[in-house]
């Protein structure tokens, strides 16, 4: 037993690599010659994780990825607890359907992270991703609980289909974020452009916001006039049950 | 034992186990938290007549609350687990809630009995309430014409002392009154400790049961009553004409002896006489604060 699995891509991927074997809590009751053997797809090929990654430790669910995994997909895919850190940027499906635990990513991340599997009405259902860099399209999407952080901006229809949880976008969020959100917030640090299918509420500070921002600065920083500032609520998507919001940041 | 020419007698204060929650109340400012945190202790002294004893344990900076806001800390005390959630649910409801800009966070994030406060008071958003989970705790967000009241879902409720004690027997009612403040100000914002009663202080010290009315469960403890000296079995010394009680409640019982500890000292002060305390022969409560002990 380690205190950490340690990943590290031994050589440049020529195809994208699904890797959705890779989750913190899974590692905990494998060694390293277990998670070696994990299955991937690589351009499609069968084949194992130990041909693309030198594994470190074992028999803990705090781990570690190290390397430009910007075309590794699917990294942390129904993660339900630990802590998994991605030194880089990372390829689509983070955290995809993940119902627990946390992911901290030290760049990028692709399309659809913490979002459902194709055709599957809900996304993820607990824990946390924080990205520290920009997501892709619909980050969040159909997510049911739990909470996505990005620090960079969020691609096109961030959050859509949320059933609940969070989406905190700290850049410029694309268009179409929060269409079809049914509960659930959205928390824009920046103007956001909204679905003329919400409707302003007010503008006020909305004691959660603050604590949960709190909470992650915990992790990344946080400028105080976004911890303490007034937001307008936008209540949406009026055409779906209309319970969810987008908090836009509205000054000091 | 004498602390400054002050008898300390050699008995001890008889406390009971009860049940405790402690709250943290932040706002916007620290007068909005205590005003909040001021009504919810209110009529909260003893279980005899308010079913529970309540009081604020210390201020708070912003550094220390949850929300990064000024706060106050509550404990918050009753006799059995049943009626705790029952008085919180009813008084914060009530006092909390209905204050501006506050919100409501659990002190005790450990204890593993959880009572789901916020789970009831959450209803009182007819349907437009919503829960957010934040750092593995789930709050919830109850819409009111102010903005929102946020309350966690869920309090902690550990296994607490109330009724740890002190007389001060003093010449004239302005020493004992002196003697009593001091010790007030010595005790208060100790961690882990309130004092449930008005400015910590009790005029009225109880005895178990009456001598003449069947249904009363306490009444007054003539025997620290100055003008019954001569028509009771008194147990005052010569001299003493007044007598003040400082009760104490607690988290635990090494809590309620550093407060004793700090507060008996500064009781003495002249014009006391002694200082003792109220128990029921050891046969009633589990908690013997003997004080020539917590005072070596």
């Amino acid at each position: 037993m380690s205190d950490t699995v340690t990943l590290t891509l031994t050589a440049p991927l020529e195809h994208a690599l699904l890797a959705d074997c890779i989750a913190a809590d899974r590692f905990a009751g494998l060694d390293a010659k277990q998670i070696a053997g994990l299955p991937v797809l690589h351009g499609g090929q069968a084949g194992a994780l130990g041909e693309f990654f030198k594994i470190r430790g074992g028999h803990s669910s705090v781990v570690r990825i190290e390397g430009d995994l910007a075309q590794v997909d699917a990294i942390g895919a129904g993660m339900a607890g630990g802590e998994l850190t991605i030194d880089g940027s990372v390829g689509r499906d983070l955290g995809l359907a993940m119902s627990g635990g946390r992911i901290d990513v030290r760049g990028n991340a692709g399309d659809n992270a913490g979002g459902a599997r194709p055709g599957a009405a809900r996304g993820m259902t607990g824990g946390e991703i924080i990205v520290r860099g920009n997501v892709g399209d619909e980050a969040g999407a159909r997510m049911r609980r739990g909470m996505i952080a990005v620090t960079g901006d969020g691609g096109r229809g961030t959050g859509e289909g949320m059933i609940a949880g969070t989406v905190v976008v700290f850049g410029k969020a694309g268009p179409g974020a929060g269409r079809f959100l049914k509960r659930g917030s959205i928390v824009a640090l920046t103007p956001i452009d909204r679905p003329g299918t919400f409707r302003y509420a007010c503008t006020y500070r909305p004691p959660h916001v603050g604590l949960l921002l709190r909470y992650l600065r915990g992790r990344v920083p946080v400028a105080d006039r976004y911890v303490t500032g007034k937001y307008e609520r936008y209540s949406g998507d009026l055409a779906e049950l209309g319970k969810g919001e987008i908090l836009q940041w509205a000054g000091e | 034992m004498k602390i400054n020419g002050v008898a300390i007698a050699d008995t001890f204060a008889e406390a009971f186990t009860m049940r405790v929650a402690r709250l943290v109340i932040t706002g916007r400012t620290a007068k909005w938290a205590r005003e909040a945190a001021t009504k919810l202790t209110g009529f909260a002294t003893s279980v005899i007549g308010c079913k529970c004893e309540a009081g604020i344990e210390r201020e708070l900076t912003p550094a220390e609350t949850p929300d990064g806001r000024p706060g106050i800390s509550v404990l918050f005390l009753t006799m059995d687990k049943t009626s705790l959630p029952e008085q919180l649910i009813v008084r914060v409801g009530q006092t909390v809630l209905t204050c501006p800009t506050t919100a409501c966070f659990d002190g005790l994030p450990d204890a593993p009995d959880r009572l789901a406060v916020g789970k009831a008071l959450r209803v009182f958003g007819d349907g437009f309430q919503a829960s957010k989970v934040i750092g593995g705790k789930r709050y919830w967000r109850l819409p009111v014409m102010e903005g929102e009241f946020l309350v966690e879902e869920t309090f902690g409720m550990l296994k607490g002392v109330g009724g740890g004690n002190f007389l001060i027997l003093a010449a004239d009612a302005d020493a004992a009154l002196a003697a009593a403040e001091a010790a007030v100000a010595a005790m208060t914002s100790l961690p882990g400790v309130i004092l449930p009663f008005p400015g910590g202080v009790v005029r009225s010290g109880s005895k178990v049961g009456s001598k003449r009315y069947k249904n009363m469960v306490a009444t007054t403890n003539d025997p620290f009553d100055p003008t019954l000296r001569a028509i009771t079995q008194t147990e005052l010394p010569e001299g003493v004409n007044s007598v003040l009680e400082i009760v104490l409640d607690g988290t635990d019982a090494p809590s309620i002896e550093a407060a004793m500890r700090a507060g008996i000292p500064a009781a003495c002060r002249p014009g006391v006489n002694t200082i003792t305390a109220a128990n029921f022969g050891g046969k009633l409560g589990p908690h013997h604060f003997h004080l020539r002990k917590i005072l070596a």
